[in-house]
């Protein structure tokens, strides 16, 4: 007697999950994101110096490529004086390359908690305004139209300058300002949810309104929110930079990668160039694997 | 039915404006700043203090204020509805005035940096859509993602050290003219037409020289989304149904992808306005690297001062140049694409 095969059983072939077929741009995205996130851990520990205490040495060129052997090898066997400056020293005579690590605690920290904020209360309020439709619902979309419009960096900027220069303030601003797109996004996958077979399912079944708007609709409506936040994480770290930049963000001597460039920027004209080229690397790439990162999300689950 | 469509859409704009101040006016004042003491300093006598208050106008009742910044008490002071915006607390002059030195400013460089960006991503956006999956689409997807997401302050400073420093071909980045350069007399406040009025072809040389690396930045980051979006709509484009007949009877693919490009264009223009709105306050980095003072800058000035009906005028221009921008590019939508009506 041959054992019944649920394949022969079946007309259709078995299930086969979609091909994990992760190019080589995605792995770079997942690569550097996590690089950040362990920085963001262990960043202001490991550097060689402490990150917000300045040294004697005062705008130290970085070694060139041939010194770095020597270097190392001086550094390894202990018979430098003090450790070298892999990234020279700012005119403050901070250890750049102890900063450049240690600020994802700053920036990460400030970008992942803004999307968090914003991400739960756009979510929370898309859905009451997607799902509830009336007079009160349809004045909240209206005042997030009206978020929306203002200019994102003098909204940002007034938030932050007239509320006290403090990383709290720049996560509350940066919620204020990326709330209104999570809103609009929920509500607008909520509308078309609420359509459809399994809404009307779950009604049948006697489950009261608040109970399919939370276990049934909101489930099924977080995919556009999710994929959004990879970008606005990004975003949020360009923007705490910018904000730095320009004097309304979090104050010195915190290690934070726009605050490195702008302390830099007056001496690029000079020539010294590496207080300011490091940081700015680093932003470059970390908001770069965030939005490949994010593109990557969004054609594996929105062709779904 | 066009001029219906434009009235209704202006209509909206001004109620839309109309909540813009309103929550600018009670949101600046709820945050816990205290503008006086900018003003007079935090060890002033309170006599000093009440009276900068008074002169402020920041004694009276909050709605009063509100009242008077609309312009509906114009015995106090001119306001809003009598075209108004209010007199600057750091400088004393008229916000109206100051607006309008710096708002050329910003739209002359933001301007040429969408021309520049629009002249490099089409081709290159074309260059993806025409081969889909092949190793030039790839190229050009990677550079969109990448340019999109920059810092484009960092960037200005970059070009800075290696244009002027290293190779002497750029100027110092110290403003739209170099410091020893009397300005033009300012006629339209756009620099490079106010040197042609004054006749001075050697001052509009300089001044476009003074352009190049602020414009060259902005376009470098513009020409992401731009890119993205040419190829995308593009891609579109080609596979729509009055392509497939124009390949079937053999035009040449030359003319084909004219007709296709023609076509992708129409939807394009809505994010280019979006583009240009969020540039007019999003080019606020670029002229900081740059000196060039424009309205960012001016936003920049205020906030650090405290200066409410600045901050106040600035947010409504900006917003309402935007509003405009948007309409502007829905007509030429329309325009394009015949199957749109108003």
């Amino acid at each position: 007697m041959t054992e019944f095969s649920h394949d022969v059983l079946l007309d259709e072939p078995a299930y086969v999950p979609p091909a994990r077929k992760a190019d080589w741009l995605m792995r770079i995205g997942v690569t550097i994101v996590t690089l950040v996130c362990f920085l963001a851990l262990f960043g202001p520990y490991i550097g060689p110096y402490d990150p917000t205490r300045t040294t004697i040495r005062i705008a130290e060129p970085p070694p060139g490529l041939t010194e770095i052997p020597g270097l190392m090898a001086g550094w390894i066997g202990g018979t430098l004086d003090h450790p070298p400056h892999w990234m020279g020293t700012d005119a403050n005579g901070y250890d750049i390359f102890s900063r450049v690590i240690a600020a994802p605690r700053t920036d990460l920290k400030i970008a992942l908690l803004a999307n968090l904020l914003s991400l739960t209360v756009g979510v929370f309020f898309g859905l009451v305004a997607g799902y509830w439709r009336n007079w009160g619902t349809e004045l909240l979309v209206r005042v997030s139209d009206v978020v929306q419009s203002f200019p994102v960096f003098i909204l940002a900027m007034v938030l932050v300058a007239l509320a006290g220069r403090s990383a709290t303030n720049i996560i509350i601003a940066l919620a204020f300002v990326y709330t209104p797109i999570y809103l609009r996004l929920t509500r607008a996958e909520v509308l078309s949810q609420t359509s459809r077979g399994f809404v009307e399912a779950a009604r049948a079944m006697g489950n009261s309104e608040l109970s399919i708007a939370l276990r049934h609709v909101l489930p099924n409506s977080l995919t556009p929110a999710l994929i959004q936040s990879s970008v606005t994480i990004g975003f949020a770290i360009l923007l705490t930079a910018g904000l730095s930049f320009v004097g309304a963000g979090v104050r010195p001597p915190t290690p934070e990668w726009g605050l490195m460039i702008s302390t830099g920027a007056n001496q690029i004209v000079l020539g010294e160039w590496w207080p300011s080229v490091f940081p700015g690397l680093a932003i470059s790439l970390t908001v770069f694997g965030f939005a490949v990162l994010g593109n990557a999300l969004e054609r594996r689950y929105e062709k779904g | 039915m066009l001029l219906r469509y434009i009235t209704r859409r202006m209509l909206i704009g001004v109620v839309q404006l109309f909540c813009l101040v309103i929550a600018v006016f009670f949101l600046i004042r709820l945050l816990p700043a205290d503008p006086v003491s900018r003003l007079v300093g935090l060890n002033s006598s309170e006599e000093a203090y009440a009276q900068a208050a008074a002169q402020l106008g920041l004694d009276r009742p909050l709605f009063e204020q509100l009242g008077i910044y609309l312009g509906l008490y114009p015995e106090i002071a001119p306001g809003l509805l009598q075209g108004s915006l209010g007199v600057s607390w750091a400088t004393g002059s008229t916000v109206g005035s100051e607006i309008a030195t710096f708002l050329p400013v910003t739209l002359q460089l933001i301007t040429l940096a969408f021309f520049l960006a629009f002249a490099v991503s089409i081709p290159v956006g074309m260059l993806g859509a025409l081969n889909p999956g092949k190793a030039a689409d790839k190229g050009v997807f990677v550079y969109s993602l990448f340019a999109g997401s920059q810092p484009e302050f960092w960037w200005g400073l970059l070009f800075v050290y290696v244009f002027y420093f290293q190779l002497g071909v750029a100027p110092a980045p110290l403003g739209q003219l170099s410091p020893m350069t009397f300005p033009p007399e300012p006629v339209t406040g756009f620099m490079l037409i106010d040197t042609l009025i004054a006749g001075e072809p050697a001052k509009f040389v300089e001044a476009l020289h003074h352009l190049m690396m602020p414009v060259i930045t902005l376009a470098f980051i513009l020409s992401g989304p731009i890119i993205k979006m040419v190829r995308q709509n593009m891609v579109r484009a080609l596979q729509s149904d009055f392509v497939l007949y124009a390949n079937l009877v053999g035009l040449p693919r030359k003319r084909v992808a004219r007709y296709a490009l023609r076509a992708a264009m129409g939807p394009s223009m809505t994010l280019i306005g979006i583009l240009y709105g969020f540039m007019l306050s999003g080019a606020v980095l670029v002229e900081s690297v740059f000196s060039l003072g424009g309205i960012g800058q001016y936003a920049i000035r205020s906030v650090l001062a405290f200066d409410y009906p600045a901050i106040q005028g600035v947010v409504l221009v900006i917003t309402a140049i935007s509003l405009v921008v948007y309409l502007l590019l829905d007509l030429i939508h329309a325009a394009i694409d015949p199957r749109i009506a108003y």
